[in-house]
C-alpha cells in the first residue's frame, strides 16, 4: 500500500485535496480539522515527527493569476461559460512538514488561512517543538494560533507593529526603530 | 644606623621587589602565553615589549573611573585595596635571603622574623578573600556576586587542606617561624637528598601546590572569574585603576605564595650541598642568597604562568569534590602518618 | 617672566599628553562585538599567525568597563541596537569604535527591515574596515590607523586652562 493509499484512507473525507510532485506528497486539509487530522496522521501514520511549520503569503500568486486568466477570458470572449466559477483562493497557507521516523517517510500538510480569519487551532499540544514555529508563523505573517501557550513575538522586537513576511509589506521596512527605555528606578 | 632605619629600608625594598616582580609578571605571563600558543606576544612599548605593564598602568590610570549608580560606593571603594594589601603584607614574614653584614653590623634579610610567621601568612591569605566578596557584593551585579561566593567557597575548602599540608611542616621543624623551619632545611638527609621539605613531605607539597593554586585563583581554579559563565567574575562592574589593582593584587599573591612555597620546601634561599657562607664573603653572601631565592620563587612563579596555559578550568563541582573527597582526606592522612614518624622518631 | 613651560604648546604638557598618548596607544584593550562571520575573522585575527597582542591589543574581556576598543564585528539588527548603544554606554572614557565588515558599516547585503543600516547612525565609529568579511589583515589595518589616531590626541585638551591657573598660582 503506497503512502498515497495510506494518508487517503486515514484521513478519509477530511481530505480536500492530494498532490504528488516528484516524490513528495502534499496534502490539503480542512481548515477546522487540522489537529484532529494531525493527531491521527501522528497515531495511525506514524508520522511522529514535527520537522517544521511555518507559513505562505500567496498574495501576488493568485493576483497574477486571476489576471491572466481575466485576460485570457477576453481574449476568447466567446467562451464565457466558466465566468465567476472560480472562487478566490485564502491568501494564507501554513504548511506542516511531518516525518516517520521509523519509515522514513516525509508528508506535507497544508491548511489555507483565509484574510479575514487568521486563526488556527495550535498543535503545541501534539508536538511541543511546534511551539517557537508558531510564534514564527504569527510574528511574521500575523496568523493568530489559539491555545498556543506563549504567543508573543520570536524574531521581531515585542513594540514592533507589522509582519514583515506579508508580500504587501515592504522589503525595507516602513522606519520602525526599537527604543528601550532601561528601568533605572 | 638606628634598627628602625634598617627596618625601614627593608620594608621599603621588598615592596618595591614585590611590585617589581608582580610587573614584571604581568609582562611574564602574556609573553609566555604568546610562546606557548605560538604567537609573538606584546612587543611594540619598549624593547621586547618589556614596558607593556606601564603602558597598561598609564592607560588605566588615566581611564574614566567609573562607580555603578547602585553599587555600594564606599564598599566599592574598598574592594580592591582590600584585595591587594594583604597580599603586600603577606611578604613581611618571607625571609627571602640569610644575612647580610654591613658596617659590622648583622642583619637579617626578612622585615621581620616572626614567631609565629606561619599563622600570620594563613591568615592573610584567608582576609584576601575579602577583597574579593566585598568588590563582587557592593558591585550589585549578579555576575559579580555571583563570583564573590565562589571565591568564599573555594576559600573555605581549600584553606583547610592546604593548613593541613602546613601542619605536617610544622610537625617535622618544630616551629612556626619561617626563618626557624628554612634554617633546619639546610644540609642533607640519608646522605644524598638535600634537606628539603619537598623530599620529607611530597605529598604535602603536592596538597600544598594545588591548594596555592586554588588560593591565588588561578587556572585551574580560577572560578571566580570564569569568562565563559561570568564574564569576568567579582571584577565585571570594575574599570580602570580599581581593576588595575585587581589584576595586580593577584600577581602579588602569586609570588607571596612562591615565596612561602620555596621557605617551605625548597629550602628558601640555600644551595643543596653547596654551603655558600664558606667561601663567600659576608657581603656577597647576603647578596648571593637572595638571589638564590629570587631564582628559585622565579621558576615557581613560571610554574603558575606554565599550569595557567596548560590546564583547563575545572566544573564547579569537580573543585569542590577535589578539595572535600580527595585533599582532605589525602591531608589528614599525611599529617597522621607525619605525627607517627615524628613521634616515633624522637 | 611668563612660565614658559606650560604657556602653548608648552613642554610639560606636550610631554605629559605624550605620555598618556603613549600608554594608550599601546595598550588597547578590544570589545569583541562579534555578532555574524566577521566575528571569526577577528578571532583569527588574536589568534596566532596574525596576533592582535603584538600591539597590545589583548585581555579580551567581555565586560565593557574594562575595554578601551569596541570592536562591531558583524552585523546588527534593529532588535540588537539598543543592547549596542547600552554597552557603548557602559565603556568607560576614552573609548574608540571600530567597525568591522561591510554589515557593520552600512547593512551591508541585507539592505531589509530588520537590519541596521550600519552603526554610524547609532553611536560614533573611529574606523571602518570594508570587505565581507575583512581578512585579519584588514582588522590589523585598522588596529594601527587606530593607534594613530590616539597618538594624535590631546587628551589634556580640556584640562589645559585650569592647569595653567594652577601652575601660574604656584609660581
Amino acid at each position: 500500500m503506497s503512502l498515497k493509499d495510506r494518508v487517503a484512507d486515514i484521513l478519509g473525507k477530511d481530505l480536500v485535496a492530494l498532490n504528488e510532485f516528484r516524490g513528495d506528497l502534499c496534502i490539503e486539509v480542512p481548515k477546522g480539522r487540522i489537529v484532529q487530522v494531525l493527531a491521527k496522521l501522528k497515531e495511525e501514520g506514524g508520522f511522529d515527527f514535527l520537522s517544521d511549520l511555518f507559513g505562505v503569503d500567496n498574495l501576488d500568486l493568485y493576483a497574477k493569476a486571476a489576471k491572466k486568466k481575466k485576460k485570457s477570458q477576453e481574449e476568447s470572449e466567446d467562451t464565457g461559460e466558466t465566468k465567476g466559477k472560480e472562487s478566490v483562493q485564502p491568501r494564507f497557507e501554513v504548511i506542516y512538514l511531518l516525518l516517520s521516523l521509523s519509515t522514513n517517510e516525509r508528508l506535507q500538510v497544508m491548511v489555507r488561512v483565509p484574510e479575514d480569519d487568521l486563526e488556527l487551532p495550535t498543535v503545541t499540544g501534539l508536538w511541543k517543538a511546534a511551539n517557537w514555529p508558531e510564534r514564527e508563523v504569527f510574528d511574521m505573517f500575523g496568523i493568530r494560533f489559539k491555545g498556543h501557550p506563549n504567543l508573543r513575538r520570536l524574531l521581531m522586537w515585542d513594540e514592533f507593529q507589522d509582519h514583515p513576511l506579508r508580500k504587501d509589506y515592504p522589503l525595507e521596512g516602513k522606519g520602525e526603530e526599537r527604543h528601550l527605555n532601561y528601568d533605572i528606578a | 644606623m638606628a634598627d628602625w632605619q634598617i627596618d625601614l629600608i627593608k620594608v621599603v625594598f621588598i615592596w618595591v621587589w614585590a611590585l617589581l616582580i608582580a610587573v614584571v609578571m604581568t609582562w611574564v605571563e602574556r609573553r609566555a602565553s604568546a610562546m606557548m600558543q605560538d604567537r609573538l606576544g606584546p612587543n611594540r612599548a619598549g624593547p621586547f615589549g618589556l614596558l607593556q605593564p606601564l603602558a597598561d598602568g598609564i592607560k588605566l590610570f588615566t581611564k574614566e573611573d567609573i562607580i555603578p549608580e547602585r553599587a555600594r560606593k564606599i564598599l566599592f571603594i574598598l574592594g580592591p585595596p582590600l584585595f591587594a594589601l594583604p597580599a603586600f603584607s603577606a611578604y613581611a614574614v618571607v625571609p627571602f635571603g640569610d644575612k647580610i653584614v654591613l658596617g659590622g653590623k648583622e642583619i637579617i634579610l626578612q622585615v621581620s622574623d616572626v614567631n609565629i610567621g606561619f599563622l600570620y601568612v594563613l591568615a592573610l591569605g584567608a582576609i584576601g578573600v575579602y577583597g574579593m566578596v566585598i568588590g563582587g557584593w557592593a558591585s550589585n551585579s549578579k555576575y559579580s556576586i555571583l563570583g564573590g561566593l565562589r571565591a568564599t567557597a573555594q576559600l573555605i575548602s581549600y584553606e583547610v587542606p592546604m593548613g593541613l599540608a602546613l601542619l605536617t611542616i610544622v610537625l617535622l621543624y618544630g616551629t612556626f617561624s619561617l626563618r626557624e623551619i628554612v634554617l633546619q632545611q639546610q644540609g642533607t638527609f640519608l646522605g644524598f637528598l638535600p634537606n628539603w621539605g619537598f623530599f620529607k613531605q611530597p605529598l604535602g607539597f603536592i596538597i600544598f601546590m594545588v591548594a596555592a593554586y586554588a588560593e591565588a585563583n588561578r587556572v585551574p581554579f580560577d572560578l571566580p572569574e570564569c569568562e565563559s559563565e561570568l564574564v569576568t567574575g567579582y571584577h565585571t562592574e570594575y574599570g580602570s585603576m580599581r581593576l588595575g589593582l585587581y589584576l595586580f593584587g593577584e600577581y602579588v599573591n602569586m609570588g607571596t605564595l612562591a615565596a612561602i612555597t620555596v621557605s617551605l620546601f625548597f629550602g628558601g634561599w640555600g644551595l643543596p650541598y653547596v654551603d655558600m657562607s664558606r667561601f663567600l664573603g659576608p657581603v656577597s653572601y647576603g647578596i648571593a642568597s637572595f638571589f638564590v631565592f629570587f631564582l628559585k620563587q622565579a621558576f615557581f612563579l613560571f610554574l603558575f604562568v606554565w599550569v595557567r596555559w596548560t590546564v583547563p578550568r575545572f566544573r564547579y563541582d569537580q573543585l569542590m569534590g577535589l578539595g572535600w573527597k580527595a585533599l582532605i582526606p589525602l591531608g589528614l592522612i599525611n599529617l597522621f602518618i607525619t605525627a607517627l614518624l615524628v613521634q616515633l622518631t624522637t | 617672566m611668563k612660565f614658559q613651560a606650560i604657556q602653548g604648546e608648552g613642554w610639560l604638557l606636550t610631554k605629559a599628553e605624550q605620555l598618556i598618548n603613549w600608554g594608550r596607544s599601546r595598550s588597547p584593550w578590544p570589545f569583541p562585538y562579534g555578532t555574524a562571520c566577521c566575528g571569526i575573522e577577528l578571532m583569527c585575527a588574536l589568534a596566532s599567525g596574525y596576533d592582535m597582542a603584538r600591539f597590545g591589543a589583548e585581555r579580551v574581556a567581555f565586560t565593557p568597563r574594562q575595554c578601551d576598543v569596541l570592536i562591531e564585528a558583524g552585523t546588527i539588527t534593529k532588535k540588537m541596537v539598543p543592547v549596542l548603544k547600552r554597552i557603548y554606554a557602559q565603556m568607560a572614557e576614552p573609548k574608540w569604535v571600530i567597525a568591522v565588515g561591510a554589515c557593520a558599516c552600512s547593512g551591508g547585503v541585507f539592505r531589509t527591515y530588520s537590519t541596521q543600516q550600519g552603526i554610524g547612525s547609532v553611536i560614533p565609529v573611529d574606523i571602518y574596515i570594508p570587505g565581507c568579511p575583512p581578512r585579519p589583515e584588514g582588522i590589523l589595518y585598522a588596529l594601527l590607523k587606530l593607534i594613530d589616531k590616539i597618538e594624535a590626541d590631546h587628551p589634556l585638551y580640556k584640562q589645559r586652562p585650569k592647569l595653567i591657573e594652577a601652575l601660574e598660582a604656584y609660581k
